[in-house]
């Protein structure tokens, strides 16, 4: 073998060796759950370990549905909400956002995220951005190598903060929700390690354009429900809601009880609770077809219900809100 | 003064130097190996190679390259969106899959005993005290090391190029290693496949061409048992990306696809590679090669 071959086989096998080096590096550090499938496994990597709560939406998608162009065109939107946020983010949520995961800590005290999270991917102008926030007064800081912006506190003292994670990931909360994320990604501590809940968040993600999941227990605990409900709920640990949004709507709850015997329970009181809804929908043909999209489903500790609301029943409930709109005015 | 002449001694009658023996099968595929390595390394069909092989790299940068200015080539038609290992993984189907492990075990394969043929060499190799199987064997191992080197390392480049585009490098990495091991299966057995076709017959890269454009993309879409005569069926089974639809080819493919377990296409893939190796080595050993004048 001549040197040349020799040189030419070691860059070769050096090329392979860093590749699938920086490969195990980032498996590892990223968690063992591979969601090379699901478009937000880059976003994830910012939710930190603890998180309760994950929701996604696709923004865009459900934006350019046939779905929202009928509502807006029979129902007039209050948009003064999306213009608050425009006018201290610089974000147009209708066209800069392609889609958002957001995060919580409900039910655990001193959560890095206890007071919410949303990472969107779209398209942002940094510089115009930061000139936007600091005319309104705004304070921009570095953290650990990322842009934060805080915007001035509001009369209750909140304050909101948005930071620059990557070209085209922006991350905004109060300043502890943002600084936890960047944390969460420079520790490798990412929802991503936590298998279980990545193993249901791989489930619901194909096929849907929003989904949440989350541990139940967690949120039962923090809507302070009064001892004699609480003690009748079936031990749920995790649900999860999934749906696609185009011309109708179609998704799915699951719930994942805590073991086969609070599952059959929870089976049965759905059934109750369906078999109640198509007695009372008798008279009403909207409702009786909404009711019979419902579908229960679900082995072992899970229950899902799953319902496809076809685009005719949801136009002509747009119509029946549009005309109950009019008869207001 | 007279210098003391010194007598010749004569020699004593010794018996002629043994020869060494002649090197094992192993060690002499091994020493064909060696030799073969930087001819085909260094030959004009490696520019070929680079060639077909660098495409997937250039168009990975200028992906890569637009994203990072901004450009929103990651959105489709009907806004479907598009992530890096989504793309990788079509990469992987449309360029490694349909089109550089076959042609490249074609090119290579065929060429084997049939370059040494066409050049008036192969009597050079079968002069040597070294079994004529190894010598196939040791070219064999030569075309699998020169290929491995040149197209695993670019699959790695594609790799870090494209998949961190909305995507995570260790969310992909199973996949990678899923695929460099199937890439490397594919190039083992179509290397195994045409070194026979090579060895045995006289327009070996037609037959070759014919095979993985014609008999294979047609068995793969006829239901039956036809496809089961086919490389790819086996190693497309093994693939962990979706298949991608994207033309009446594959649209039927995936009609009629069906997907043998992993074990199956496991066995399968070492049926054929041991079969045809098998037979390569047989028709090397046993055929007298006519050298035109």
């Amino acid at each position: 073998m001549t040197k040349k071959t020799r040189y030419f086989m070691a860059g070769s096998a050096a090329v392979l060796g860093v590749g699938l080096c920086t490969g195990l590096v980032a498996f590892y550090a990223g968690g063992f759950e591979a969601v090379s499938a699901a478009p937000v496994a880059n976003e994830l990597r910012y939710v930190p370990a603890n998180s309760t709560v994950i929701a996604y939406a696709d923004v865009r998608s459900i934006m350019d549905s046939e779905l929202r162009t009928q509502l807006k065109a029979a129902i007039p939107m209050h948009e003064q909400g999306q213009e608050e946020f425009r006018a201290q983010t610089g974000i147009d949520i209708e066209r800069d956002i392609d889609y958002i995961v957001a995060a919580g800590s409900t039910g655990i005290a001193n959560a890095p995220l206890a007071g919410g999270l949303v990472v969107a991917r779209g398209r942002f102008n940094d510089t115009q951005l930061e000139t936007l926030a600091r005319e309104h007064g705004g304070q921009v800081e570095d953290y650990k190598g990322k842009r934060l912006i805080h915007s001035p506190a509001n009369e209750g003292g909140h304050q909101m903060t948005l930071a620059f994670l990557e070209a085209g990931l922006v991350a905004i909360g109060t300043k502890e929700t943002v600084q936890g994320a960047i944390d969460a990604q420079l520790t490798s501590h990412s929802i991503t390690s936590n298998a279980e809940i990545m193993g249901i968040v791989s489930e619901v993600a194909s096929n849907n354009n929003a989904w949440a999941v989350g541990r139940f227990d967690a949120i039962a605990a923090q809507a302070n429900l009064s001892p004699e409900i609480a003690s009748r709920m079936p031990p749920v640990k995790w649900f999860s809601a999934a749906g696609h949004v185009n011309g109708g709507v179609s998704g799915t709850l699951r719930a994942e009880a805590t073991d086969d015997e609070s599952a059959e329970l929870l089976r049965r009181q759905v059934s109750g609770v369906l078999a109640l809804g198509e007695m009372v929908a008798k008279s009403d043909p909207t409702a009786g077809a909404l009711i019979k999209s419902l579908q229960m489903s679900g082995t072992g500790k899970t229950v899902a219900v799953s319902f496809a609301i076809p685009a005719e029943v949801l136009a002509l409930m747009t119509k029946m809100a549009a005309a109950h709109q009019e008869e207001i005015k | 003064m007279m210098e003391p002449t010194t007598a010749t001694v004569p020699a004593p009658n010794l018996p002629p130097r043994a020869l060494p023996p002649a090197p094992g099968y192993l060690t002499s595929a091994l020493r064909v190996m060696d030799l073969s390595i930087g001819e085909m390394l260094w030959s004009r069909r490696t520019v070929f190679m680079m060639l077909i092989v660098g495409a997937p790299v250039i168009i990975s940068l200028i992906l890569r390259g637009l994203v990072s200015l901004g450009a929103p080539v990651l959105t489709g038609p009907n806004n479907m969106r598009m992530t890096g290992p989504a793309i990788f993984g079509m990469m992987i189907w449309f360029f490694y899959l349909r089109f550089i492990v076959p042609i490249l075990g074609v090119f290579y394969g065929t060429s084997l005993i049939a370059d040494e043929v066409e050049e008036k060499t192969i009597t050079y190799l079968f002069t040597r005290p070294i079994p004529r199987g190894a010598v196939l064997i040791g070219k064999y191992l030569a075309y699998l090391v020169s290929t491995i080197f040149v197209v695993l390392p670019s699959v790695m480049l594609i790799y870090l190029l494209l998949v961190p585009m909305q995507g995570s490098l260790g969310g992909s990495f199973l996949d990678l290693v899923k695929d460099l091991v199937l890439l490397a299966l594919g190039l083992s057995v179509y290397g195994a496949v045409f070194a026979f076709i090579g060895a045995k017959f006289k327009r070996p890269l037609l037959i070759g061409l014919v095979f993985i454009f014609g008999w294979e993309q047609v068995a793969l879409v006829i239901p039956g048992y036809l496809k089961y005569a086919t490389v790819a069926f086996y190693v497309q089974a093994l693939v962990p990306h979706a298949m991608p639809n994207d033309g009446a080819m594959s649209l039927l493919q995936n009609i009629f696809r069906e997907t043998p377990s992993l074990f199956t296409a496991l066995l399968g893939l070492a049926v054929i590679w041991a079969v045809f190796l098998a037979l390569a080595t047989r028709v090397v050993e046993r055929r007298e090669y006519v050298l035109e004048q």
